[in-house]
């Protein structure tokens, strides 16, 4: 009996010295403080995944919270539905000494709808709770389990992606029964994976990552994908919502989408079967033939985004959108393919990652998270064409910076195929501006001026274009940083081609634009165009210069002079020529016109780290080019 | 401006009306055929009828609730007008119980591909209900085959529990209605006061009785029944530098006035005038209950002010305290639900808990405080003609102090004592203390902003310029500038993000003082070099006086305006700048020296110059004196924007001698 006690004794010590970290805050290293608000104690993310529709997600996480701009990071979020389902949630606050303050349970979560600001509907709920700590530091440990029932989807381990955030300890097991086959991708990973079998039986796989820096944002970053350390997981076999399936690369994993969630959505009435072919049949082209439709389907739908179940994955019936108007992008690209379709035009559905910042899928890791867009591709023979179905006005064929030049999945009957969406280059990227004014002896301007906007620039109007004429010119005035900027008249045109056009004209009066002081006059060269940012500088920069996207901006602006008036200062002509970008300014006299001419020009790519702070010079060098002015004395 | 219309239920008891009008469901050809709007062509779409109608009744569940009728028919005319056929309807929920759509509908009816009219009715599985928070909910849908030129119509009912919050109208909307109608069955059991707001005027209002309306387990009652309607109701086109919509917004709300309890027939007066409001705040378990728990405080209070003989240094002391001891939980309220008590163990609560306590906690403490009722920015303006306890949305303390008075608000801990957030600055707020009658204070204009920056600086024949920059913030300024030090990790990070924001400038060394001493002005003094002339074998070299703070566009656009600027505060701002020039440059141009002034002392720009030796010394002065300009006042404060930023783009020029 003697024995028995002892043991239970030191089994209860053992368990309470490792339940029970010390999170007393002198203890965090000094050397993860610098632009931490925030570190992570210890965090131990593990995953199981017990059979094809039963994994269970258990997470303890140890965070110490340094200030009040962490608060943020100490709010508790975790979301759940009808196939995520919250089994525990609990915690304690621990003060600056890390003794435990507090402690809290479900209870003091408070359970509401997810909102991601677009959506009409998604059966996502969020279940969530801020301790009320209000001396600072304070730590909080929380641990809660999650039950999920599917195994197609895990989320990625990112130890550190938030900003502001030190990780004194991190770990991630994966483990599942021993049948269940995955594949991993270590990305920036300082440590690779160890791999065992619990007690259980079950397979393991586990990292961890210890003393990590909270990383600053540097402006101009790649994406994060190229610096950030990641896990991601994928399933050889699951089961997602009651569906089987199995993919281990992008040709088999596209083959899936196709056949189970895409084949039985395209079907379509008779009725507008034959409209379709009525609305076509004078066209021979089948370029101009979907052209066609899609216009059809554009004038016809608009986007709503309502998300259920696997409908997060999956599209509405074509059917149902033809009745409804309306649908997400998945709806709307499988509606403009079944419509396409009953003309015998072959389409693909292409998931994609979409935004102005171009991220592709990994080459060689096929995973259904690297998405959430959907267009439509087109495989003309030379001529492949991708089109975007959420948008009622964007021209037939163009993508604008949305999905521009990155890898795409094809879901095609034949398997998954990668494909590259069209980049649109500097060079086509056009802003060319053309203006004639007249300056009076009171500072007075008058005019018009062009602007013709191409390649990703065409839809730098898009809010305007469609406006009643008098808001139009309300937005104009904001557009143009002239003072007193009187708009008399502003017309757009469009072309909607592949390569589409906005072309803007407008007449304006802008009084006092000149400055007069004791007989001078004094005026900015460049009206329409001032650039005012220059990106901050950074200090020991880590990561290399990424520019997204390049463009190219031409102003030429001619001023008429006052009569009587002579030119007594003007700026020196700026040239510069860097390797990401160009830039000019000139002023010439001729008679009594003042001609300005800029060039700028920026290229997309990527630049060696050391390169930055040249990019902050000419920047900073064209801000202050485009402040130059003109001034003007009275007489000869 | 505002306009606020009493409409006593005597003076149109005379008129008779018809029948509840509802108007007729189904749509017309000529709906469908409409191309635009005469009376607005640049509408995207157009209400061509809106219909509700409210009563108080007894529902099937023998309850007596508030049910609202609602019924609309939208014509779109384009894309852009897509959007009004997707239907939000923001509902309240309680602890227990809450409000309810129910009897949804809706039809489209549309011009097919063939120009054949077509109708498709709203699946009512397409009818979704989601929970943003604790207290509120919307139920949204999306209408079916929507495309430009067609007319969507639909209706919904609504049931509420909260018959004390009579049902508003609002007659305008972000696009135009051709008519809207509103009518009301106010059983005689209750009686409530009717206001008007916007500068709309009802096409039409009507009333009559409806004999026996309300029955219930034998207690009857005749109804008014009253009809207000409105025809060619103008789009509400916002605009910037504008508070809260609702201010003028076109619309009638209803305040309860009594109630007679129809079954035991006792009558409960709820608003008469302003006495019967203070002694319902005093008594209330959630208000005045907990501004008489000061025993409770005293305790905890004591060592706060230790040692401490002046009500000043008190009631600072308990005021800093208490800003650290609570956490604000984001919501808003003027009330303490669950207790001062609760929300002091907890270290977090709502405005009204934090905010009582605050009260309490310096009542106990002998320093004489009320509370003070108001209503935010965003919740509107108060309507003053008669008392309106939910009009209300925010309480603070107001400290009496030595004759002056405080107004204290602990949920923000960065906020100096006596200053409120500029959301608080809004309209008027109501003084409601224990002991005496509440009355109005002015809350529009009570604080100011201002900032001082004077530069001293050489340049060296090098073209760099040296010196020091000495900024000092004052009032709301200090609080705006400590928010946004704070939001860094140190002051060091913080110099170092504003070096690195500023290329051509070097932070040599930095001095950032009071920063967690709120009551005293917040100061920085950087040492610094600046990149100035890469070429001093020029000339002329060019300079602006102004390139520490400028302004180089100015937030006024429109010609006009139809609403006032609120700013919510007066503000003054000074530059001084005093140079060293190098022996071999002299002073070619000098800034403008100018003075401009808006009319009744609204605001002025002012610079001034002085030149000795070497150094001159450059001052400009910028205030805007008023917290709100009124639209006739616009044009003024435009153009003094003109003037500033014309001064602004002047450079100054050396010349070598």
């Amino acid at each position: 009996m003697k024995v028995f006690i002892t043991l239970f004794l030191v089994l209860l010590i053992n368990v309470s010295a490792s339940a029970q970290d010390n999170y007393d805050v002198s203890l965090i290293s000094k050397d993860l403080l610098p632009y931490a608000s925030a570190v992570v104690r210890n965090k131990e993310v593990s995953v199981e995944v017990k059979d094809y529709d039963n994994t269970v997600y258990h997470i303890k996480t140890a965070i110490t919270i340094l200030n009040k701009n962490a608060d943020d990071i100490a709010h508790i979020v975790v979301w759940h539905n009808k196939s995520r389902i919250i089994k525990s949630i609990k915690g304690t606050v621990y003060d600056q000494l890390g003794k435990p303050t507090g402690k809290f349970s479900e209870s003091n979560f408070e359970d509401v709808n997810a909102g991601d600001g677009f959506s009409l509907f998604q059966d996502v709920k969020i279940k969530h709770y801020n301790p009320a700590v209000t001396s600072y530091p304070y730590t909080i440990f929380y641990e809660y389990e999650v039950k999920s029932k599917q195994s197609l989807d895990f989320e990625d381990w990112e130890p550190n992606s938030t900003t502001g955030l030190a990780v004194e300890k991190s770990s991630y097991t994966f483990s599942c029964k021993p049948d269940f086959n995955i594949r991993y991708k270590e990305i920036n990973m300082p440590v690779k994976v160890t791999t065992g079998t619990d007690k259980q039986g079950y397979k393991t796989y586990s990292w961890q990552v210890s003393n990590l820096k909270a990383i600053k944002d540097e402006p101009y970053s790649p994406d994060k994908l190229k610096y950030l350390s990641c896990v991601k997981i994928a399933p050889d076999k699951f089961s997602y919502e009651g569906i089987n399936g199995s993919f281990t690369n992008w040709k088999e994993m596209g083959k899936w989408i196709y056949d189970k969630l895409l084949a039985s959505r395209l079907l379509l009435t008779d009725v507008t079967a034959a409209h379709m072919k009525e609305l076509t049949a004078n066209i021979a082209d089948p370029k101009l033939k979907a052209k066609k439709i899609y216009e059809y389907m554009q004038a016809k739908t608009h986007y709503i985004s309502i998300q259920i179940g696997i409908g997060g994955f999956q599209p509405f019936l074509a059917g149902d959108v033809d009745q409804q108007n309306y649908g997400d992008c998945k709806a709307l690209v499988n509606y403009t393919q079944a419509l396409l379709k009953t003309v015998n035009i072959e389409s693909y559905y292409c998931i994609v990652q979409a935004g102005s910042q171009k991220v592709s899928p990994l080459n060689d890791f096929a995973s259904m998270n690297q998405f959430d867009h959907v267009i439509l591709c087109l495989p003309f023979k030379n001529d492949t064409t991708f089109v975007e179905c959420t948008s009622q006005k964007i021209p037939f064929g163009f993508l604008s910076s949305f999905t521009d030049d990155r890898m795409v999945l094809a879901c095609t009957p034949e398997g998954g195929k990668l494909l590259h969406t069209p980049k649109y280059t500097a060079q086509n990227n056009l802003q060319l501006r053309k203006a004639s004014f007249v300056l009076n002896n009171e500072g007075e301007l008058s005019g018009t001026m062009e602007t013709v906007f191409k390649g990703t620039q065409y839809d730098n109007r898009e809010e305007a274009v469609e406006d009643a004429p008098k808001e139009q010119i309300k937005d104009l005035k904001k557009e143009y940083a002239i003072n007193n900027l009187d708009i008399q008249k502003a017309e757009f045109k469009q072309d909607k081609s592949v390569h589409p056009v906005t072309t803007e004209n407008i007449q304006l009066l802008a009084r006092d634009y000149g400055s007069s002081n004791d007989g001078k006059l004094t005026f900015l060269m460049n009206a329409a165009n001032r650039m005012s940012h220059v990106p901050r500088e950074v200090r020991n920069r880590r990561l290399d210069v990424y520019i997204n996207r390049g463009y190219t901006d031409e102003d030429d602006i001619t001023y008429t002079l006052p009569q009587g008036y002579q030119v007594s200062l003007r700026p020196t002509n700026v040239v510069i020529d860097k390797p990401f970008g160009k830039f000019s300014a000139t002023v010439t006299l001729n008679g009594n016109q003042l001609i300005y001419k800029r060039r700028m020009q920026v290229f997309d790519g990527t630049y060696n780290k050391d390169t930055y702070q040249d990019l902050v010079d000419f920047y900073q060098a064209v801000v202050e080019a485009d402040n130059d002015t003109v001034t003007l004395t009275k007489g000869n | 401006m505002r306009k606020i219309l009493l409409i006593t239920f005597i003076a149109i008891g005379i008129q008779h009306l018809a029948v509840a009008q509802d108007f007729t469901q189904g749509f017309e050809i000529g709906e469908l055929n409409m191309q635009k709007y005469d009376k607005d062509t640049a509408a995207h779409a157009v209400f061509i009828n809106e219909f509700g109608n409210s009563k108080i009744d007894v529902t099937n569940d023998d309850h007596i609730r508030l049910t609202y009728d609602y019924h609309a028919k939208i014509k779109i005319f384009d894309n852009k007008g897509l959007t009004s056929g997707t239907i939000e309807i923001p509902i309240h929920n309680g602890d227990n119980d809450g409000e309810e759509v129910t009897d949804v509908t809706g039809t489209t009816y549309y011009k097919d591909d063939d120009g054949m009219i077509q109708k498709i009715d709203l699946d009512p599985k397409k009818i979704f209900k989601v929970k943003d928070y604790k207290y509120g909910s919307t139920v949204k849908f999306a209408m079916p085959g929507l495309r430009p030129g067609c007319v969507v119509e639909f209706r919904y009912k609504l049931v509420s529990p909260y018959w004390d919050r009579f049902r508003g109208w609002e007659f305008q909307d972000d696009i135009p209605k051709i008519y809207s109608q509103y009518e009301v069955h106010i059983p005689g059991f209750w009686t409530f006061n009717a206001s008007l707001r916007g500068a709309l005027k009802l096409t039409k209002t009507s009333s009559e009785l409806e004999r026996e309306c309300f029955t219930s387990h034998g207690a009857k009652s005749d109804c008014s029944h009253i009809v207000y309607a409105l025809k060619d109701i103008p789009a509400f086109v916002e605009e910037d530098y504008m508070t809260s919509p609702k201010n003028f917004k076109s619309a009638i709300y209803f305040e309860l006035v009594e109630f007679t309890n129809p079954y035991n027939g006792v009558r409960t007066v709820v608003t008469k005038e302003w006495k019967d409001i203070d002694r319902q705040l005093k008594i209330a378990d959630e208000f005045g209950s907990q501004l008489k728990r000061k025993d409770l405080m005293k305790e905890r209070m004591a060592p706060i002010i230790a040692g401490k003989t002046d009500e000043m240094d008190k009631a600072k002391a308990i005021y800093a305290y208490l800003q650290k001891w609570f956490k604000w939980n984001d919501y808003i309220g003027i009330n303490s639900n669950d207790g001062i008590k609760k929300a002091m163990d907890a270290h977090t609560g709502s405005v009204g808990d934090i905010n009582l306590s605050l009260i309490t906690a310096l009542n106990a403490a002998g320093i004489n405080t009320d509370a003070v009722l108001l209503s935010t920015r965003e919740h509107g303006n108060i309507n003053t003609l008669y008392p309106v306890l939910s009009d209300f949305n925010y309480v603070v303390a107001k400290a009496n102090i030595g004759g002056k008075s405080y107004l204290l608000d602990a949920t923000d801990p960065l906020l100096s004592f006596g200053l409120l957030q500029l959301s608080c600055l809004n309209d008027k707020g109501r003084v409601i203390s224990l002991d005496k009658p509440s009355y109005w204070i002015e809350l529009s204009s009570i604080q100011k902003r201002s900032n001082t920056s004077s530069l001293d600086l050489t340049l060296l024949d090098n073209g760099k310029i040296k010196g020091t920059i000495s900024n000092y913030y004052n009032g709301y300024e200090a609080y705006q500038k400590r928010k946004s030090i704070k939001k860094f990790n140190s002051v060091d990070e913080y110099v170092e993000d504003l070096d690195a924001k500023l290329p051509k400038l070097r932070i040599l060394k930095s001095n950032i003082t009071n920063l967690d001493s709120l009551d005293l002005p917040l100061g920085e003094v950087f040492e610094v070099e600046i990149d100035a002339f890469s070429n001093m074998n020029r000339e002329h070299l060019e300079f602006n006086p102004f390139f520490w703070d400028r302004i180089t566009t100015n937030p006024f656009k429109l010609t006009e305006r139809d609403y006032p600027v609120d700013k919510g505060m007066a503000s003054d701002s000074r530059l001084i700048l005093t140079m060293h020039l190098p022996a071999k440059y002299a002073i070619e141009t000098h800034p403008q020296v100018v003075a401009f002034a808006i009319p009744n002392s609204g605001g002025m720009f002012a610079t001034s110059f002085e030149t000795q030796d070497d150094t001159f010394t450059f001052s400009n002065i910028t205030r805007f004196n008023k917290a709100i300009y009124s639209p006739e006042e616009y044009p003024y404060l435009k153009e003094l924007y003109n003037k500033i930023i014309l001064a602004e783009k002047t450079d100054m020029v050396f010349k070598k001698k």
